[in-house]
């Protein structure tokens, strides 16, 4: 039997204008990695994303070890608080290698 | 105005690219299709701007980028001073707005030198750098008021400021620089370097190797703006839908800002620095257009609390199809009056 071990996966949609303040973010917190997916939709602000490219949004998926899950989540709130339009929901995972992560 | 105006390909296109969209056409581009013309559209017309612009005359070139600064500067006040006024949007929403405004629109520009390459009627290549400086600080006059209307936001509810990024506030991330940072986004932007670098070059090549690449910036230079324009009429009609929701006087400023901004680039270009009808009409677009590209996503940085949907809306699904089809002609006809 393979060895998984559980983690938290924190998915955020929003737009690409904000990618650098969130990549920032998980520098910031020791975040080891994340991986960013080109994403369209419509949601609560009202307004979809464009496929133009002028105006597009972002699908950020990144795992996040539970000790910083607190810390991070604290960050992404005062973001949303600020006005940042950010969609965010967390899930639980399991992982095959921990130290990629941890 | 002269109707006929309507019937440049490139125009014809982007009406194409509306009704496309309105019939709910299965169309639909390759994703950054229009990025990747608009980076081509800017590279063609700096190499022909920045040639041109090395045989112009230095003071002029000086001048003409002051008053480019002047109208960079002034425009997102005056729209500013408009929307407050008309109490239909939050003071932060009305200094994003009004930073769109004060920026410039690649595409207009480009469509203006379509429609007067068809009439025939020379233009001075100054405006061209107009267009590369107008670019940026209408941003930083957007995050002024932004700040301004913030103070005047916590002050009225006696709260500490809060909200935005050009702010210093004791929460996470170093929101102190980003002040600077944005700033430094706001000059270094794609459209600007894209520009600027493609003038300089045009400037410093041999003439034996810009003749090599004239069938890539002149010769399809046209049919790929009709391209760009086919898609950007798709991107408009999209916006479009969004027309109830900015309501009717918002809307409505949509058209009277960019004939404002219109009649006072107008007026910059024949009486202060002496254009021709050419060069005159082109500098009346940058001051009556309203950007897309850089100022959108600075707006979403530095200006989270104001609505996305009505800058956008405003900017590309109103100010851009009026300037396209109905402001052009408008402006030359403000511009042969004015020079006479």
């Amino acid at each position: 039997m393979v060895q998984l071990y559980p983690e938290k996966l924190m998915n955020i949609i929003a737009n690409d204008s904000l990618e650098g303040k969130l990549v920032g973010m998980f520098k910031k917190y020791g975040v080891k990695g994340y991986t960013i997916l080109r994403a369209r939709g419509e949601g609560s602000s009202g307004f979809s994303a464009d496929s133009s490219g002028f105006d597009s949004n972002i699908f950020v998926k990144v795992i996040i070890p539970e000790s910083k899950l607190d810390t991070i989540l604290g960050s992404v709130e005062c973001k949303i608080r600020k006005g940042y339009h950010l969609t965010v929901y967390i899930s639980d995972v399991q992982v095959l290698s921990r130290e990629k992560f941890e | 105005m002269n109707l006929s105006s309507l019937l440049l390909p490139a125009v014809l296109f982007f009406a194409l690219g509306v009704i496309a969209r309105l019939i709910k056409s299965d169309l639909r581009f390759p994703p950054d299709l229009a990025k990747i013309l608009s980076i081509y559209l800017l590279m063609a017309i700096g190499l022909h701007g920045g040639y041109e612009l090395a045989k112009a005359d230095f003071m002029i070139a000086l001048s003409s980028i002051m008053w480019a600064l002047i109208l960079g500067f002034t425009l997102p006040i005056i729209g500013y001073l408009a929307l407050v006024m008309t109490k239909k949007v939050s003071p932060l929403d009305a200094a994003a707005i009004s930073a769109h405004y004060g920026s410039v629109s690649a595409g207009t520009f480009l469509t203006a030198i379509a429609y007067l390459d068809s009439q025939q009627i020379t233009y001075e290549s100054y405006p061209l750098i107009m267009l590369a400086v107008m670019e940026s600080p209408a941003i930083v006059v957007g995050l002024i008021l932004a700040a301004k209307a913030r103070h005047s936001i916590a002050a009225k509810e006696g709260k500490p400021i809060s909200g935005g990024a050009a702010v210093i506030t004791a929460d996470d991330e170093n929101n102190g620089g980003n002040f600077g940072e944005l700033l430094k986004d706001a000059f270094t932007n794609g459209s600007v370097v894209v520009l600027i670098g493609s003038m300089i070059i045009g400037a410093i090549s041999l003439d034996s190797g810009m003749d090599k690449i004239k069938p890539f910036i002149d010769d399809i230079f046209m049919g790929v703006l009709c391209l760009f324009l086919f898609d950007m009429g798709m991107v408009a009609a999209r916006r479009l839908g969004d027309f109830r929701q900015v309501g009717l006087l918002l809307a409505s400023f949509g058209i009277v800002m960019p004939l404002v901004g219109g009649f006072v680039g107008a007026v910059v270009g024949a009486k202060i620095l002496d254009f021709s009808v050419g060069g005159t009409t082109l500098v009346a677009v940058l001051g009556a257009s309203a950007s897309y590209i850089a100022v959108p996503p600075a707006m979403r940085l530095a200006i989270p609390e104001a609505n996305p949907s009505f800058y956008l809306t405003l900017s590309l699904g109103i100010t851009f199809p009026f300037n396209v089809i109905v402001g052009i002609p408008v402006y030359l006809g403000l511009a042969e009056w004015l020079v006479g």
